[in-house]
């Protein structure tokens, strides 16, 4: 099996039909990214869709220098913010979703030793995250969530370590309130 | 919220796995990437191809000018109006060429 500087290779020589097989070693990964940014499976999909399309666009662009994982999540996590962007303006225009009732009881708990289930605790940080700005959103996720390092997420947002920083401090006590906002609810 | 209840938080959060893609996404993305090779990109026009589009156009507009003047002029001369060069001679024969006129 031929690693992905060899398909991409053949592929920028005329061999479309290899990109499928970058797809089938990608799209676990690049699903996973989205999917922190988008509840709705077949909106995280879509959105996979359009991520490698979008590499497909840039294929020109890839130098080879990063692994392909790299640049790939890098696209993953630019179209997440757009995706992001465009809902931010979606959502100041209908109300928010209900909470279920396992999330809201832990969400009002004192101490929150409760078992929490990862999908409670997604759907708890997805309504509170949409109080923050799409990019604080994103650096919140990466830091806390997906376990990033600062350089990272500078590589994957094209921000500065110090404005990553400072980003993730005020994301966190934004994020703070807003779920103090929610268990008030 | 204190630091411990949100750091569980995020902890349960991380243990989320993501939807498995579809065993045919691949292809299906491939099929996108087909469709869009097909759809031929834009023509970029130039300054140049745009002006070439213009130029009849601009022509018309100044031969339907030219006419009008013209049939303005001969409508007007018939019409016993005098015209525009007569009145001009008229002014320099009476004010400007007569000795002591200023």
């Amino acid at each position: 099996m031929s690693d992905d500087a060899e398909l991409l290779e053949r592929i920028r020589n005329g061999a479309a039909d290899d990109f499928a097989e970058i797809v089938r070693r990608h799209q676990s990964r690049v699903f996973a990214i989205l999917n922190r940014y988008e509840r709705d499976a077949q909106k995280v999909e879509d959105l996979a869709q359009e991520t490698f399309i979008k590499a497909w666009r840039a294929l020109g662009q890839f130098d080879g220098r990063a692994p392909f994982e790299h640049w790939i999540s890098k696209i993953a996590v630019r179209a997440a913010l757009d995706h992001l962007r465009r809902e931010k303006r979606r959502q100041n225009e209908i109300g928010l979703p209900e909470l279920g009732e396992d999330a809201l009881d832990w969400l009002r708990g004192d101490d929150g030793k409760n078992e929490l289930d990862s999908r409670a605790a997604a759907e708890i940080l997805e309504l509170a995250m949409r109080e923050l700005s799409p990019a604080d959103r994103v650096v919140i996720t990466m830091r806390e969530i997906e376990g990033r390092s600062v350089k990272e997420i500078c590589a994957a947002t094209g921000s500065s370590s110090v404005a990553v920083r400072v980003r993730a401090l005020r994301a966190r006590a934004k994020l703070k309130n807003a779920l103090e906002k929610l268990a008030k609810l | 919220m204190n630091e411990q209840k949100l750091k569980r938080l995020f902890a349960a959060a991380r243990n989320e796995t993501a939807p498995a893609p579809p065993a045919d996404f691949a292809a299906d993305v491939l099929r996108a990437i087909r469709r869009e090779k097909q759809i031929p990109p834009p023509e970029t026009i130039s300054v140049f191809d745009r002006l070439n589009l213009l130029f009849p156009k601009l022509a018309c507009a100044a031969a339907a000018v030219i006419v009008l003047g013209v049939a303005a002029d001969f409508g007007l001369t018939a019409a016993g109006v005098p015209n525009l060069s007569d009145g001009v001679s008229q002014i320099s024969a009476q004010w400007l060429l007569t000795p002591g006129a200023f």
